[in-house]
């Protein structure tokens, strides 16, 4: 049994900028795992762990994703090996391209059993790769679930929706993208940090992958940080009983 | 232009299509089985409704409308299902699908949320068919009269993987009634315990208030409904006042508030983002601040 977890390399949040124009500055932003996929890894993790399975990690994006400390951060977190597909050509690629150079790297893998992905990224969640990853490897592909067993050559999922939850047997192979709610992702200790650094990572290029950049489906016109509420801030320090008479003062009106 | 129309409610069609014709000349919607609600459609196709299939089982179906059709655009509507339905067709048709759009203009060029709330991002299809999904409120409904297309019936395309269901069942009715509230409470995880939620709720109450809370109160301790929490993720409201008890003022949070009129903040960190964003805040512990506004203010 051979599981893949895929998981993109996105731009830190607290590091982004703002700009005076509006635009964003990324220059001190440190790269870093999209936070939903973390859920996916520790359920790739979980999975192999009960059913000893093989988990495999797999990133595609530009070449600065193949840096030691977030092959480390993956690889602590559960995978016994990693592949990246780094290359210049795949840097800000849209969901269609992303699936793509995916799919592809599957396929030079070669074999596998279950591919999970996260909800969606956390820089542009547009809730996407799973599904169009799971089209072009031609397998059952869902969304939104929140529990995965696994059961000889399939799985039962629990999805949940917006009024209902569902519990499906999905054969395999497949594709799932699962919720940020499924699990805490676990915190690596530092002997798995430590095992980490010896673990197996496999870079490629795009022609590694008889792949060049996919066409863009996409163009984006301009990303600009929406003009801000400018607010009073009339802040009062310390909780004492003053302290509190003088904040409910100002804030009795708004409340009456 | 020509807009096909796909959704999975029917009142959610009802509503692109009225919008989707302030937008193209020629709308056409597709509906699985008998439409039970008038739509504004030149043409209206039905995939009879099969037995014991699920939505996601009509993706080849609505993709071989498409490809009839010839349609510029294919707007869905995005729910959970749709994203899956959506995110097939696009893979099928070499295009990407732009998701939870807040605007879109009559140059089909759309605005989204991208980096957790912290930009709008304006995009538009690069080439062939564009794939939208598009919410409640974001299309301006069409004023004029609506047309009562033909409906021609389409044949249902098997699907080459089923994913079998096994079980189904209602989550249970949840009354957040955020969206409508004057005033709310935000709680984050500044509140220690669950039943520390007693406080909040009585807090609410001296107000007339309705408790939200951040992400992590609704998804990781699920103290709350996951429908309670607000953000980018969650609900966006335009409150009279949001009070902001125990949450530091994440972006994904905030961008939830961010309409409201006035916010205040209770926070013992000085330095927590939310004060910058505040109108009125209190340095303090969240435990000694509420209820002393609360016997105050009762
Ligand atoms: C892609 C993405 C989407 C997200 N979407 C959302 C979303 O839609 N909504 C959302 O809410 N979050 C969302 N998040 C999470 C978000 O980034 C924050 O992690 C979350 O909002 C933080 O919640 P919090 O403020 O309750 O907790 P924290 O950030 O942990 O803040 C707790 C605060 O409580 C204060 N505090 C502690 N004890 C006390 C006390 N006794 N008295 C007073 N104050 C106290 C602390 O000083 C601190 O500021 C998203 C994250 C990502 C990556």
């Amino acid at each position: 049994m051979q599981i893949i977890t895929c998981f993109k390399v996105v731009p830190e949040e607290q590091d982004i900028e703002v700009n005076s124009s509006g635009s964003l500055s990324f220059e001190r932003a440190k790269l870093t795992i999209s936070a939903y996929d973390l859920n996916a890894i520790e359920v790739g993790a979980q999975l192999a762990e009960a059913h000893g399975a093989n988990l495999v990690g797999l990133s595609a994006g530009a070449a600065n994703i193949d840096e030691s400390k977030l092959k480390k951060n993956a690889l602590s977190r559960g995978p016994e090996s990693l592949y990246l597909v780094a290359d210049n050509g795949l840097a800000d690629m849209d969901t269609y391209q992303t699936a793509a150079v995916l799919q592809a790297a599957i396929a030079k893998i070669g074999v596998y059993d279950l591919v999970l992905c996260g909800e969606g990224s956390a820089d542009l969640y547009a809730q996407q790769v799973g599904v169009q990853l799971g089209q072009m490897l031609n397998v059952p592909t869902i969304n939104s679930v929140s529990k995965v067993t696994l059961e000889g050559q399939h799985v039962i999922v629990e999805r949940t929706l917006e009024d209902e939850v569902e519990t499906l047997e999905i054969a395999l192979p497949a594709v799932i993208s699962v919720t940020s709610d499924i699990n805490l992702p676990r915190i690596p200790s530092m002997k798995q940090i430590l095992a980490a650094g010896k673990k197996e990572s496999t870079t490629w290029t795009g022609a590694d992958i008889g792949l060049s950049s996919p066409v863009k489906s996409i163009e984006t016109i301009e990303t600009k940080a929406p003009k801000q509420t400018d607010r009073k801030q009339e802040i009062v320090e310390g909780d004492s009983d003053e302290a509190v008479q003088k904040f409910l003062e100002k804030i009795a009106k708004e409340l009456k | 232009m020509k807009i096909l129309v796909f959704a999975e409610r029917n009142a959610a069609l009802a509503e692109l299509c009225s919008g989707a014709r302030a937008l193209g000349t020629q709308v056409e919607a597709i509906v699985i089985g008998a439409l039970d609600v008038p739509v504004d459609a030149d043409k209206v196709y039905s995939i009879p409704a099969q037995a014991d299939v699920m939505l996601e089982d009509y993706t080849e179906s609505v993709a071989a409308i498409m490809d009839k059709a010839g349609a510029a655009l294919l707007m869905v509507e995005p729910t959970k299902r749709c994203k899956v339905i959506a995110g097939r067709i696009a893979a099928m048709k070499g295009t990407s699908v732009i998701t939870d759009i807040m605007e879109i203009s009559a140059g089909l060029e759309t605005k989204r949320m991208v980096y957790g709330g912290m930009a709008i991002r304006k995009e538009k299809a690069a080439s062939g068919t564009m794939i939208a999904m598009v919410g409640p409120g974001v299309l301006v409904a069409s004023t004029a009269a609506p047309v009562q297309g033909a409906v021609e019936t389409v044949a249902f395309v098997e699907p080459s993987a089923k994913i079998k269901v096994v079980g189904r069942q209602k989550k249970p009715k949840v009354s957040v009634n955020l969206p409508s509230a004057k005033r709310v409470i935000g709680v984050g995880r500044g509140v220690g315990k669950e039943e520390d939620l007693a406080m909040i709720r009585e807090f609410a109450d001296a107000v007339n208030g309705e408790v939200g809370c951040s992400r992590p109160i609704a998804e990781a301790e699920k103290w709350l409904p996951k429908e309670a929490y607000i953000g980018v993720s969650g609900l966006m409201i335009a409150p009279e006042v949001y009070v902001a008890v125990g949450i530091s003022g994440q972006i994904q949070h905030m961008v939830g508030v961010n309409r409201a009129k006035t916010i205040i903040a209770i926070n013992k960190d000085k330095n927590a983002p939310i004060f910058k964003q505040a109108d009125y805040g209190i340095v303090g512990d969240l435990y000694k601040v509420v209820p002393a506004l609360v016997k105050q203010l009762k």
